[in-house]
């Protein structure tokens, strides 16, 4: 069992389903689903082998090393460590949520849109379990053109923008990124090592003052960007506002974490000392995402804007949770990163489920939607609850956590970010409000007498996350004991970290 | 008197018979045999490749030293095949649609190879300049290759007067250097280095000028959009990349070889003509709607990264470090010219209809009209932004190394920025095609089995190499160590 190659099947099992997509007839729609589905499901299947993790280290697990190009030291390295493991877990989820769910939403370009979605997620599982930097940045880029296409093809009409947008802003952060890859491996080669991408033996090394820096700030754009936060998040409204439903899960669920799982495994642990330097800047960026996310939600008219504000506001948490350097803050952000792909991935999904009835998403025009659709308000409320955090749902951990990090860091922080505990309260439980209790509006009772409760399909596709949602939040255990082993490995790597002594630029 | 042994121009010889056999054979053939020409010609390339195996390794001057056969020539003439192959595949289909002679154009483009050989081969500045002209004069040609078009016309002509001024002013600093140092040969031209005062300083600006002006760097570039344009598509695309690929051979002999131990003194101009050369590039490439144009301006912006690669060359110290520096000329030339080449072709096949002159529009909804040709050009333009796991990906990479490693990562920063900028218009070709409705009267498309089997193998090309670049790393550090 131990040989075979479970990541390998992980991230390449879609790309078979790719290769078989393009065998199938061009109008067997029903073939293409199945075929996508399946792929899907196989890379499912196969991550759940990653459950027999063993959390007892913090060393990488199912290591895979081969040779790839040896001019440069590039090799194809795999290997998960909880961290991996658990983000690993929710990508393979939400592909096959979003798979499922695009059933009946996607009518036109069938063969395309699946071939999009599973390249996307070998792009986004193999980011996950690259243990090599230049494996990574091949993985990061990859998981950039789908989405593009998915937007740009099946999004809305300002779909073009929207995506052009999305593209220039990640490819400038991750060609500076590359660049940084690229300093970060000759200036460890140029130590008289052999040249080499290994993120294990490049982690290690103490580089100059200067190119760590440089470096981070490179790495920390191209996360940033990402993540997205503030000033940098402008891309993220337009994304998913234009995207289709799918996309959009994808995108707030997966492709944010990107971001802040590259700020836990690249820029900590790689870069410590500029890290720490960095760290108050950081965390004062991290603060307004937080707070900025939080207001400009609160007067959002559309459904779908709401949510992506809303997102840059809860990935807040997670930057500010990396950067606070405790062992709560961290575990926190880790945890922060599941529950927000859980629970905004299902909030997304369940406006692609009004949304496909009435063809609209303006809050104003909705109203008493409770009197119609009463299990579509029960859900869309359950995900509400999670989304403010309420004890007993996967949002509260990840928040309490990142809460009780940043105290210990400094309590004007904490009492800073606690005002958003409220906000955020706000701005959804008025949405809520708006959507199911208020009187319908005019609008709204033109559809009246055509809108059906939540189809079998839609219970289906959010099953998973209704048992997920609950169960981390009684029980968190399990995903916490699996990140402590990676946590501890970041918090050696600051503590022993003095800090930038010395600015010299390395040119 | 001695005999001079032949047997390392084979490759050269072998082109010589094949140009002499396509003009006999061509007047034998009947109208509807043309296609036998470009069997012919495809082949005898492919001798000629064959031909460059066993001069491998050979490392020998000949000539009374004018003419060297390093490996660095080997890698040269092998990537001039490759292009050479392409191009006499991609045109035939066009230029039958025009009514334009297939003999002709095979032969002038033979000439034009036998043009660039000489030149990587150079030993001498004298030769130098010969193969220099020999690759250029058929390049006017080719330009001006439609008669009946008045754009054709006109870009033959422009390129044809500002290349002969470009030549000039090479031959002018080539008269400096010699009458300063009192030798043609190449590897004598360390000398100027002692030359002291303006005289060396007008001698190099002068060889400068004249090389950057071939290679088309800003602020010599203007030639470029106008030949580009008004020459037949696929030719084009040759023009693009087969007098590129030789005015970086000759940067390389100039620069690396001749005036590589004064390269500190140089290193300066080279990096900001780079920079110069790929932000102008792309910042008129941008407002194109046209894309045989946007293409042509964006060639410049690749020079610009090239010539980065060059100025990684000057500015390390240590010789590995250097090495690299060329050797990320050679790898982004060869990438650069299949995956350009190929893009030309694919502009040319939108062009069945003579009226259509390669506008966006043509382009858009190609996804749902031909789904294997959008997907072939969308990995080529991806290909082109850099965007992994393709060729133009790994040339990037391997001139952002070189930069960095040589220590000029602002350099390096600056590509990465140049990249980003151009994603812009390369990716608007890519939402015309697969994000927009065709248009009423959508452009019909050239689907000649040739044309589609050419452009298949360089997409797949394009991928392989840039997912397993080994085998050709292998070769060009090889080629690359004769130089040092």
């Amino acid at each position: 069992m131990s040989d075979l190659p479970i990541l390998s099947l992980v991230v390449f099992s879609p790309l078979i389903g790719v290769l078989a997509l393009v065998l199938v007839p061009r109008d067997n729609h029903r073939a293409m689903r199945w075929i996508a589905l399946l792929a899907a499901l196989a890379s499912f299947g196969f991550s759940l082998a990653l459950l027999g993790y063993n959390t007892g280290g913090a060393e990488f697990q199912y290591r895979e090393d081969l040779s790839w190009i040896p001019a440069f030291g590039m090799r194809y390295t795999l290997g998960v460590d909880g961290l991996s493991v658990v983000l690993v877990l929710l990508t393979t989820v939400l592909s096959v949520v979003s798979i499922f769910y695009s059933w009946d939403p996607i009518r036109v370009r069938v063969k395309e849109y699946y071939a999009a979605m599973l390249l996307l997620m070998v792009g986004m599982l193999g980011v996950f379990v690259s243990l090599d930097l230049f494996l990574f940045y091949v993985f990061w880029e990859i998981s950039l053109i789908p989405m593009y296409l998915i937007i740009g093809i099946w999004g809305g009409p300002r779909r073009i923008y929207a995506t052009v947008k999305f593209v220039i802003y990640t490819l400038v952060g991750s060609l500076l990124m590359l660049v940084a890859i690229l300093a970060v491996a000759i200036a460890h080669a140029s130590a008289g090592h052999p040249f080499t991408f290994s993120y294990e033996t490049l982690r290690g090394f103490g580089y100059a003052d200067g190119l760590q820096a440089l470096a981070f700030v490179a790495f920390f754009l191209a996360f940033a960007i990402k993540v997205p936060m503030w000033p940098f998040h402008t891309w993220l409204p337009d994304a998913h506002v234009e995207a289709p439903t799918a996309g959009s899960i994808i995108l707030a669920g997966v492709l944010l974490k990107l971001g802040g799982y590259g700020f836990l495994r690249y820029s900590l642990p790689l870069l410590p000392d500029a890290a720490v330097s960095f760290a108050p800047i950081v965390i004062a960026l991290a603060v307004i995402a937080v707070l900025y996310g939080a207001m400009v939600s609160m007067v959002q008219p559309d459904l779908k804007k709401l949510i992506a504000y809303s997102s840059v506001s809860h990935m807040g948490f997670v930057t500010l949770g990396a950067f606070v350097f405790n062992v709560q803050g961290l575990q926190g952000a880790i945890f922060q990163m599941i529950s927000h792909g859980i629970t905004t991935g299902a909030l997304f999904l369940l406006v692609g489920v009004i949304y496909e009835r009435t063809h609209d998403r303006a809050i104003a025009h909705m109203g008493g939607l409770n009197a119609r659709m009463p299990q579509y308000a029960a859900i869309f409320g359950l995900f509400t609850f999670a989304s403010i955090g309420l004890p007993g749902l996967s949002g509260f951990i990840g928040e309490f956590l990142v809460l009780l990090g940043a105290f210990q860091y400094s309590g004007w922080v904490a009492a800073a970010t606690m005002l958003v505990v409220i906000m955020s309260a706000v701005y959804m439980l008025w949405m809520f409000q708006r959507i199911f209790f208020s009187v319908p509006s005019d609008w709204m009772r033109r559809w009246w007498p055509s809108l059906k409760d939540m189809s079998r399909n839609e219970w289906l596709a959010l099953a998973p996350l209704i048992v997920l949602v609950v169960a981390l939040g009684v029980f968190p255990g399990p995903v916490l004991d699996a990140i402590s082993g990676p946590v501890d490995r970041i918090i050696e790597a600051i503590e022993s970290s003095q800090g930038l002594t010395s600015f010299s630029l390395p040119w | 008197m001695q005999l001079i042994d032949l047997a390392p121009l084979l490759p050269e010889l072998i082109l010589v018979f094949l140009v002499l056999a396509i003009i006999t054979v061509d007047l034998f053939l009947p109208r509807n045999g043309k296609w036998i020409l470009t069997a012919l010609t495809v082949s005898g390339l492919v001798l000629v490749g064959a031909a460059c195996i066993p001069v491998w390794g050979v490392n020998d001057r000949i000539f009374e030293g004018f003419y060297v056969v390093d490996d660095l020539s080997v890698f040269f003439k092998a990537a001039t095949v490759v292009i050479g192959i392409l191009a006499a595949l991609f045109a035939p289909s066009y230029l039958a649609q025009r009514r334009m002679p297939l003999g002709e154009f095979n032969t002038i483009l033979i000439f034009s190879l036998i043009g660039m050989f000489v030149l990587a081969s150079s030993a001498d500045l004298i030769t130098l300049f010969i193969g220099l002209e020999l690759m250029v004069m058929p390049a006017y040609l080719m330009t001006a290759f439609h008669k009946t078009d008045r754009y054709s016309n006109e870009g033959g002509l422009k390129y044809f007067l500002l290349g002969s001024f470009a030549s000039a002013i090479l031959l002018f600093g080539i008269s400096w250097t010699y009458g300063l140092t009192g030798s043609t040969r190449i590897e004598g031209m360390g000398a100027l280095a002692h030359a002291a005062g303006p005289a060396g300083i007008l001698a190099i600006g002068l060889l400068t000028v004249g090389a950057t002006f071939k290679a088309a760097a800003v602020p010599f570039h203007f030639w470029t959009p106008d030949a580009y344009q008004g020459a037949p598509t696929p030719i084009t695309g040759f023009l693009s990349v087969g007098p590129k690929l030789g005015a970086f051979a000759l940067l390389v002999r100039l620069f690396a070889e001749g005036l590589g131990p004064m390269s500190a003194d140089w290193y300066a101009v080279m990096a900001i003509l780079a920079v110069a050369t790929m932000t102008g590039g792309n910042i008129v490439a941008l407002t194109q709607t046209n894309v045989k144009r946007m293409l042509a301006y964006s060639s410049i912006a690749h020079t610009g990264y090239i010539l980065a690669g060059l100025a990684a060359f000057a500015h390390a110290v240590d010789p590995d470090i250097r090495a690299q520096g060329i050797e990320s000329i050679l790898f982004y030339v060869l990438g650069y010219g299949v995956m350009n080449m190929a893009a030309f072709a694919v502009v040319g096949m939108l062009q069945r209809d003579p009226r259509r002159f390669g506008g966006l529009g043509g382009f858009a909804g190609l996804a749902g009209r031909a789904p294997w040709l959008a997907a072939g050009m969308a990995i080529l333009l991806l290909s082109l932004t850099g965007i992994p796991p393709t060729v133009g990906f790994f040339a990037k990479l391997y001139v952002l190394i070189a930069t960095v490693d040589a220590g000029v990562a602002w350099l390096a920063v600056a590509i990465a920025l140049n990249a980003a900028l151009a994603a812009f218009y390369y990716l608007r070709v890519i939402v015309y095609m697969y994000m927009r409705d065709p248009e009423d009267q959508p452009a019909p498309i050239d689907r000649s089995p040739v044309g589609i089997a050419a452009l298949a193998i360089s997409v797949v090309a394009v991928l392989a190499l840039g997912l397993f670049p080994e085998p050709v790393l292998a070769f060009l550090q090889a080629s690359v160590a004769s130089l040092f």
